[in-house]
């Protein structure tokens, strides 16, 4: 290759950067988009469901056992007769609510500890990043079957063990984070004129560290929702007759064996979606709130 | 001692004070919370003396403090305790339900690395065109599905529908007799004793849940290839390997992907930690008979001492991913092998 080639290959190098970067953006506004809409469809069925079903969800026997989809029942019936389509849109509500209260929890919670971790340091950041990675030891399913299987069936339980499965993932985040700035020029200018150190964490650290706690919380979320149904699935967490998905699923097992594979099948579906649109819209935060990866 | 020597003693003591850590917070998280399993062990009919009896049977009997001090000092000596259920010692238990777990988890580890790496590859590969947009389709829904759910599937449409694989009833057809146990992994002691027939009952039992371990490590492990491939063929070094004439398969595999292997290797640390320390509900759909099935039991018959080694085993198991990961990279990185 002569050196002419590698100089016009270098001039025109910029100009092809340039539509890799826009495709880039269009892809990440496109996961982001869908992530957002399917979501949005998510809550929509579940606000739906506190005020209209085709057939009640609870009740057994408005169809004969294992009916196979049909225009009456569009995704069939369960073992007991439910139909499994009013079942779904009332799960939504607990899979759905489960996964987003116990983020908002965890996130809330797990952020003060590692912003307090990580501006203070010393003996506090010590105790905290010590017992953080005793937790994480613990397989997380297994601990949120532990802690369920002890304190008890209860949706208040449910999403307490799930919150306090995600708290050290945020703590060690902001954590991070805030102790990689506390000695930039702003931290050490807000403390100079005079603001308590909280203030200096809370207010002026915390804020500019946010981002990747953000593009977690949607990870974290869809965690959440694989948690909630794998508890459903065993049984733990909930009562019997709840229609969370992870629990259908368990209640279509035996038809599995037997050839009515709608009742485990249409659940799973429905946690791909939920799962996967978490997963769409925490990839595109991440790419919007790392420069690095903006780039 | 040479520093690297050092690194992996400081690594392996570093177990000591996790397994205690964690060991310390089951057995108060499951005493406290659960309180007392004479119920579960003792027939309707007994009466408070034979209750007591079979509490202090169980190593109930004490205050708390004393039966923690109690399993510590057993601890020291490498004795895990007894299993309320199935009345062995917690160790042997373990031992004897290892090589099941580990089988099936080499297998499915085995397949998620050889499917998931080309696959991260090529979509980087093809990066914003339709191979890479499928590719990443499916491995999205490789993390978004529950693996319970993957398992049912794949036992509908290839036992139930199909017929190609047999049902889940565990590591052999029901009835079947395992050969001697020499190492445990059927698919070693099975041609040990001879027999090729018995070899082939037992890899069809294994593949499917092979498989869906396969397609659900597959998944992370794919991404991160793709997102590591991509930042190293954006680099200047791969710019200058295209523009000196290099072909693309030397590109992409000796230059991009040897770069791109450090956070690769990182998670499948962090996979290698999950499958191994029991894939608890895989192992129930397909009646594996494994250390997750094991812990899942002994949560549900609040059966302290099997949790409790579990446990142990578990957070050992982590610390050892890790560990052969920071090693991996000194082999992967120059860099890290200067001290």
């Amino acid at each position: 290759m002569s050196r002419h080639d590698l100089l016009a290959a270098d001039a025109v190098a910029p100009a092809e950067a340039k539509p890799a970067k826009a495709r880039r953006r269009l892809r990440t506004t496109w996961s982001l988009r869908i992530g957002v809409v399917v979501l949005a469809l998510y809550i929509a069925v579940a606000l739906l469901s506190l005020v209209w079903t085709p057939y009640d969800p609870l009740t057994p026997g408005v169809g004969d056992g294992y009916d196979a989809p049909s225009w009456a029942f569009l995704l069939g019936t369960d073992r007991l007769g439910s139909d499994m389509l009013s079942r779904l849109m009332m799960g939504a509500r607990y899979d759905l609510g489960i996964a987003l209260t116990a983020v908002a929890i965890a996130s809330i919670v797990g952020t003060t500890l590692g912003t307090i971790a990580g501006y203070y340091g010393g003996v506090v950041d010590t105790v905290a990043l010590r017992t953080v990675e005793i937790f994480q030891a613990f397989p997380g399913l297994l601990f949120a079957m532990l802690v369920v299987q002890a304190v008890g069936a209860g949706l208040v339980n449910v999403i307490l063990v799930l919150s306090f499965v995600g708290i050290p993932d945020y703590l060690r985040l902001a954590r991070a984070e805030i102790h990689a700035k506390k000695s930039w020029q702003y931290a050490e200018a807000a403390r100079m004129v005079g603001n308590p150190p909280w203030r200096v964490a809370f207010r002026h650290l915390l804020p500019n560290s946010v981002g990747p706690v953000l593009a977690f919380t949607s990870i974290n979320a869809a965690f959440a929702a694989l948690i909630t149904a794998s508890l459903g699935f065993l049984g733990l967490g909930l009562p019997p007759n709840t229609p969370e998905w992870g629990n259908m699923i368990a209640r279509g097992q035996d038809g599995v064996m037997t050839g009515q594979w709608w009742v485990s099948f249409f659940p799973g579906l429905a946690i791909l979606g939920l799962t996967g649109a978490f997963y769409l819209m925490g990839d595109a935060l991440a790419d919007l709130t790392d420069p690095r990866r903006r780039r | 001692m040479t520093p690297l020597g050092r690194m992996i003693l400081r690594r392996l003591l570093w177990v000591f004070p996790v397994a205690f850590g964690v060991v310390t917070l089951t057995f108060f998280m499951a005493r406290v919370f659960n309180g007392d399993p004479t119920e579960l062990y003792a027939p309707p009919e007994a009466t408070d003396a034979l209750r007591a009896q079979i509490r202090a049977r169980l190593g109930l009997a004490d205050p708390l403090p004393v039966q923690y001090l109690h399993y510590l000092a057993d601890l020291l000596r490498f004795d895990l305790g007894t299993s309320f259920t199935t009345g062995q010692s917690v160790a042997s238990d373990l031992w004897d339900r290892l090589p099941a777990t580990l089988e099936l988890g080499l297998v499915g580890l085995t397949l998620g690395i050889t499917v998931g790496i080309p696959i991260g590859v090529i979509a980087a590969v093809y990066r914003e065109r339709w191979p890479d947009f499928l590719l990443r389709g499916v491995t999205l829904s490789g993390m978004a599905l529950p693996q319970f759910w993957i398992g049912l599937v794949l036992i509908w449409i290839f036992f139930v529908s199909l017929g190609w694989f047999p049902g889940p009833v565990g590591r052999l057809p029901i009835g079947v007799a395992l050969p001697p146990k020499v190492t445990g992994f059927l698919l070693i002691d099975t041609l040990i004793a001879g027999k090729p027939a018995l070899w082939w009952l037992a890899l069809k039992q294994l593949a499917l849940p092979a498989i869906t371990l396969g397609f659900s490590s597959a998944a992370p492990i794919a991404r991160v290839t793709r997102a590591a491939m991509v930042e190293a063929m954006q680099s200047d070094y791969i710019r200058t390997a295209v523009a000196m004439g290099h072909g693309n398969r030397i590109v992409w595999f000796r230059y991009s992907l040897r770069n791109a292997l450090l956070p690769v290797v990182t998670l499948i640390g962090g996979v290698a930690g999950h499958i191994f320390a029991g894939a608890v509900l895989l192992e129930s759909i397909f009646a594996w008979p494994g250390l997750g099935q094991y812990a899942l039991q002994a949560i549900e018959r609040s059966d302290f001492a099997a949790l409790q080694g579990f446990v142990i085993y578990a957070s050992l198991l982590y610390v050892l991913a890790f560990l052969t990961v920071d090693l991996l990279y000194m082999l992967i990185d120059p860099r890290m092998r200067t001290p």
